[in-house]
C-alpha cells in the first residue's frame, strides 16, 4: 500500500517538474521572441539533461512514461469538438475520408520502401564498420 | 443542471470512458474497441444524450489538452532510452523522417486540391499525419484548426492501423526498420502502437520515427508554409 501511494506521488512530483520546464521554455521563449515552440525547446532541454547525466532517468521516468502512456486521453476532448463541425462534416465527409486514405497509404508505401532500401545499406555499412574495428583490436 | 455541475460531469465522464475502453482493449483486441475510436464515441454520445452545450463540455477538460505540452516534453524520455539504435541507424531513421514528413505533407497537399473542400478543412489536412501534440501545434502555420486537424489526425491513425499490415503484404516490405519507419511516420500513436504488436523492435523505430518527424513538422511548418 505504501509503495503504491509512493509511486503515486513520485509520479506527480515528476509531473509537475516537466509542467514546470514547460513553463519556464515558454517564458524563455516568449522573451527571447525565438522561433521554436516551448514544448520543443523544452523537449530538446531534457533530453540535454539526460544525455550529459545532469539529471538520473528514474528523476522523470514515472511521470514520463505516464504522459506519454496516456496520451490519447488528452485528445479525446479536441476530438468531440467535431460536433461543431457536424455541417461541414455531412457535407464533405466523402471526401475527407478518401484524402486520408489515399494520403496514408501514399505515405505508409512510400516511408516503407524508401527505409527498406536505405536500411539495407546501412546494415551492410555497419556491418563492414564493425568487422573493421574488430580488425584493428586485432593488430 | 447547473453549468458547473455538467462541466464536471463531461471531465469524469471523459476520463472514466477512456479507461473503460483501455480496460476493455485489454481483453478483447478488436479495433473498435481501441481507447482511440471508443473513448471518443462514447464521450460523443454522453454529450449528445445528455444534451450539454459544448462550452460546458470545455471548461475543465481542457485541462487535459493542456498536458499534451508536457507530453511533447516527456518524448525526451524514450529519445534518450533509444539511443543506441539512433546512433546505429541514424541515416535510416533520418530518411525515414524526411520521406515519412514529405510524403504526409505533399500528398494532403495534393489530394485537397484534386477534391474541392473549404479552405479550413484543407488547411487542418495537411500535419495530420504527425502526432497530436505536434499536429495541432503546427496546424496554426498553415491556416488549420487545431480541434479540426485533431480529429483528422485520429483517422489517420486509426486507417493506418487497419491497412498497414494489408499494404506492407501487398509491397513486400519485411524488414522490420522498414515497417516500424513507415508506422510511425504515416500514422503516428497508433501506427506506433500497431507497430509494437507486431515487434518491440518495430515500436521502436516507429516511436522514434513519430517524435522526429513531429518535431520536424512543428520547426519546418512556418517555412513549409510559405511555399504551399
Amino acid at each position: 500500500m505504501t509503495s503504491k501511494i509512493n509511486s503515486v506521488l513520485r509520479c506527480l512530483v515528476q509531473l509537475a517538474a516537466i509542467c514546470g520546464l514547460l513553463l519556464l521554455c515558454n517564458w524563455l521563449v516568449g522573451i527571447v521572441n525565438f522561433p521554436v515552440p516551448g514544448s520543443i525547446l523544452g523537449l530538446a532541454i531534457l533530453v540535454i539533461l539526460l544525455a550529459t547525466k545532469v539529471i538520473p532517468e528514474s528523476a522523470i521516468k514515472t511521470g514520463a512514461n505516464w504522459l506519454i502512456g496516456e496520451l490519447l486521453l488528452f485528445f479525446v476532448p479536441p476530438v468531440i469538438s467535431v460536433l461543431k463541425y457536424q455541417v461541414l462534416l455531412r457535407q464533405d465527409g466523402l471526401t475527407i475520408v478518401a484524402t486520408v486514405i489515399i494520403g496514408t497509404v501514399i505515405a505508409l508505401v512510400g516511408t516503407a520502401w524508401v527505409v527498406d532500401k536505405v536500411f539495407k545499406l546501412e546494415k551492410q555499412l555497419n556491418q563492414r564498420l564493425d568487422r573493421l574495428i574488430k580488425g584493428a583490436a586485432h593488430v | 443542471m447547473s453549468d458547473t455541475a455538467l462541466a464536471i460531469m463531461s471531465l469524469l465522464a471523459t476520463i472514466g470512458f477512456y479507461y473503460l475502453s483501455k480496460w476493455a482493449y485489454l481483453y478483447k483486441k478488436v479495433f473498435w474497441l481501441a481507447p482511440i475510436l471508443a473513448a471518443p464515441f462514447a464521450v460523443i454520445i454522453f454529450v449528445l444524450a445528455m444534451d450539454i452545450p459544448l462550452d460546458s463540455y470545455f471548461k475543465y477538460t481542457h485541462f487535459l489538452v493542456m498536458m499534451l505540452g508536457p507530453a511533447t516534453i516527456a518524448f525526451a524520455l524514450p529519445i534518450y532510452q533509444q539511443r543506441k539504435i539512433i546512433s546505429r541507424y541514424p541515416i535510416t531513421l533520418t530518411l525515414g523522417m524526411i520521406t515519412g514528413l514529405t510524403l504526409g505533407l505533399l500528398s494532403s497537399w495534393i489530394l485537397v486540391q484534386l477534391f474541392p473542400m473549404p479552405d479550413e478543412l484543407a488547411n487542418s489536412m495537411l500535419t495530420r499525419s504527425v502526432s497530436t501534440p505536434f499536429a495541432m501545434q503546427a496546424t496554426v502555420k498553415f491556416g488549420g484548426i487545431p480541434d479540426l486537424t485533431a480529429m483528422l489526425v485520429l483517422m489517420t491513425g486509426v486507417i493506418g492501423m487497419v491497412i498497414c499490415e494489408p499494404v506492407f503484404k501487398m509491397i513486400g516490405v519485411k524488414t522490420s526498420l522498414a515497417k516500424g519507419a513507415a508506422l510511425g511516420a504515416a500514422s503516428h500513436g497508433s501506427g506506433t502502437a500497431k507497430a509494437y504488436e507486431i515487434g518491440q523492435e518495430e515500436g521502436v523505430i516507429a516511436s522514434l520515427t513519430m517524435i522526429f518527424t513531429g518535431v520536424a513538422m512543428v520547426l519546418g511548418a512556418p517555412l513549409f508554409a510559405t511555399f504551399l
